[in-house]
């Protein structure tokens, strides 16, 4: 294939591939009830065309910027062609595994419910407790900072906070604050707080020797350091940090409704038709709970580049 | 060379041996090892399965196990279910089929407090109710719709909480009501120190909205191979022995349950009083599904107005062709 892209040029050989990769796709969606035996391996050629269709456009050097997407949205292709493809040749039962279309038809006809369930889990859960956890952690790394033996005493506090383990912190918070959205932001603030914690301490230290004593020769306060120094230096790690503590925020609100939720909430909505036997609505939370959290990501990601543009991190 | 053959002639007396081997059966249950499945532990601590020529393995449920999965993936040749729950599978797609129905009656309840004023079902509106999922939703769902009452929240609906598997949301006054069964939950909370008095209780069997509880299903595809309907026979027969012998002697069914329970988590005063009440549940009943009493569950869930559980009435979801077999 190599020789077919250097012969043809690396242009039309995109083309080409990107071509057969449709006919290859339509081909095995469309002959999958009738051919089961050979799904396998029009999934199998699909990939293999697929991955010939990115090393393609990878060695187009006028490709236009959206040809960085080519290749996540091949593999994304391959995955659900071959999912719709194989889950309908093997007549696999849609209590065990539902097919793409069916999970894209529940999740249409049942967009007010996720998004209710959005606003519950995501909105007011998760997003609540993440705020006041980062807060929470950025008093403490303050004082942590100022102060050295609450150093030495809270942080391994906040190391045996972390790492106690959802299923048993989450029933007591609902017990403590009662089964709406309140125990699912206590749980999250649990989650998030020692993750943001360590990584503001150590952003907080991360200035030279050099740099705290031109600041001390400009006979500027504790204060002002901290202010216009030092928080500016940690930003890297406190992005890394609130990057991190997203996705566990997701996680904790989600999980935290598996043990007493009112009727509404993403967690809800997985153990009750999970319980209904109805695996297509499950795969439609999921796909809620993926978008939302590529959404915060890709957010932070931007917020990230915007305000630490400095850091070798990131260069292009 | 020795060690060749003697291998071979053990390899060869082993096979031999599996031709005349009991027939596996597993039964997924759908909670804990507890009095609630005493029929079964009895008839494999009494020897019945043995006498039936069946290798039977007692699955225990939990809190995130739901037996129609289980029996879709292969789990399980067998599965207790409540009919709600079981029929809105077989709609879903899954076709499962009610062979047995050793229970009965109804045995859940809504136990609410009674300083909350609550002297009848209409008194529920505005109130914040328990009620457990994973298919144990279904008949509080169609008692509300056939009520008229909405189960959105708000001063002329009821707020319904997720409760989990146990009675904290009434004690912490989360919840007015909470669901619980006669011979589980309601012990419980009387065990954490409320007295009898202090609440009021409403059985589903006398709001007339009780649905069947625990029967025995199997997938619809393997009643066509006449070597397993063979084994549900005998399998039947030998668990309803059990169930009998149970009924007669509480005390002696709680005892081998806590020898089974592999967690060591069940008390004995929990468990006879549990099987006490279970025998009331199995009384009047042989194994057989009666079909008058399938056919009220049927209408309670069809009578769900706008939210029903099934939309229409199943076909061909039990057979009496096992207990038929079984109990002749």
């Amino acid at each position: 294939m190599r020789r077919f892209s250097e012969a043809m040029g690396t242009t039309i050989s995109v083309v080409v591939f990107l071509l057969m990769f449709v006919v290859i796709a339509l081909a095995a969606l469309g002959r999958a009830e009738s051919d089961g035996g050979m799904a396998l391996l029009w999934v199998a050629l699909l990939a293999y065309i697929g991955w010939q269709f990115v090393d393609a456009l990878a060695g187009w050097a006028e490709a236009p910027s959206v040809g960085r997407l080519a290749a996540p949205f091949a593999l994304g292709a391959v995955v659900l062609i071959g999912w719709q493809t194989i889950v309908t040749a093997l007549d696999v039962p849609s209590v065990i595994l539902p097919a793409p279309s069916q999970i894209a038809v529940t999740f249409a006809g049942n967009l007010r419910t996720l998004w209710a369930d959005f606003v519950q889990t995501i909105l007011k859960g998760a997003m609540s407790g993440y705020v006041v956890g980062c807060a929470l952690a950025f008093g403490m790394a303050v004082l942590v900072d100022r102060y050295d033996f609450l150093r030495r005493g809270l942080l391994p506090v906040g190391n045996f906070m972390a790492a106690l383990p959802i299923v048993g912190t989450a029933p007591i918070l609902v017990m403590w604050f009662g089964f709406d959205w309140q125990s699912k932001a206590a749980v999250v603030v649990v989650m998030v707080f020692f993750p943001m914690l360590v990584n503001i301490v150590a952003g907080l230290a991360d200035t030279t020797a050099m740099q705290r004593d031109l600041m001390r020769t400009y006979s500027a306060s504790y204060w002002q350091t901290l202010i216009t120094l030092r928080l500016p230096a940690a930003l890297p790690f406190v992005f890394n940090g609130l990057k991190v503590s997203a996705t566990l925020a997701l996680i904790g609100a989600i999980v935290a409704e598996f043990f007493g939720s009112p009727t509404v909430g993403l967690g809800f909505r997985i153990n009750a038709s999970l319980g209904q036997l109805a695996l297509d609505m499950v795969w439609s939370v999921i796909v809620v709970a993926a978008l939302a959290g590529s959404l915060l990501y890709g957010f932070l990601t931007v917020l990230e580049r915007w305000l630490t543009f400095w850091h070798p991190s990131q260069r292009r | 060379m020795n060690k060749f053959l003697a291998g071979a002639v053990a390899a060869l007396g082993m096979s031999a041996g599996s031709a005349f081997a009991a027939d596996e059966v597993r039964l997924q249950l759908q909670w804990v090892t507890q009095a609630q499945f005493a029929g079964y532990y009895v008839a494999l601590e009494n020897g019945y399965y043995g006498e039936e020529d069946l290798d039977v393995t007692v699955l225990p449920g939990g809190p995130d196990i739901a037996p129609p999965q289980v029996l879709a993936g292969g789990g399980a040749d067998a599965m207790l279910n409540w009919m709600p729950s079981a029929l809105a599978a077989r709609e879903k797609g899954l076709p499962v089929v009610n062979i047995a129905q050793p229970f009965k009656s109804s045995g859940l309840m809504l136990t609410c407090w009674k300083d909350t004023g609550i002297t009848g079902p209409q008194d529920f509106k505005g109130k914040t109710i328990g009620v457990w999922f994973f298919g144990n939703e279904y008949p509080f769902l169609s008692w509300m719709s056939q009520e008229g009452i909405s189960t959105n929240g708000g001063d002329d609906g009821v707020t319904v909480l997720k409760q989990g598997f146990n009675v904290d949301p009434l004690l912490q006054r989360q919840a007015d009501c909470i669901s619980t069964m006669t011979y589980n939950e309601y012990g419980q909370v009387l065990d954490a120190g409320v007295a009898e008095d202090e609440l009021v209780t409403f059985k589903y069997e006398d709001m007339g909205v009780a649905t069947l509880e625990d029967g025995i299903y199997v997938l619809e595809e393997n009643l066509s191979d006449p070597a397993f309907k063979d084994k549900m026979v005998r399998f039947v027969r030998a668990s309803m022995k059990g169930w009998k012998w149970a009924e007669e002697n509480p005390m002696e069914a709680a005892m081998i349950v806590l020898d089974n329970d592999e967690t060591g988590a069940q008390t004995e005063a929990h468990q006879v009083r549990m099987m006490g009440e279970i025998a009331k549940l199995t009384a009047g009943s042989n194994g057989a599904l009666d079909p008058a009493d399938f056919d009220r569950t049927v209408a309670t869930l069809l009578a769900g107005g706008s939210d029903p559980v099934i939309t229409a009435a199943p076909v061909g979801a039990w057979t009496s062709e096992i207990t038929d077999a079984a109990l002749n």
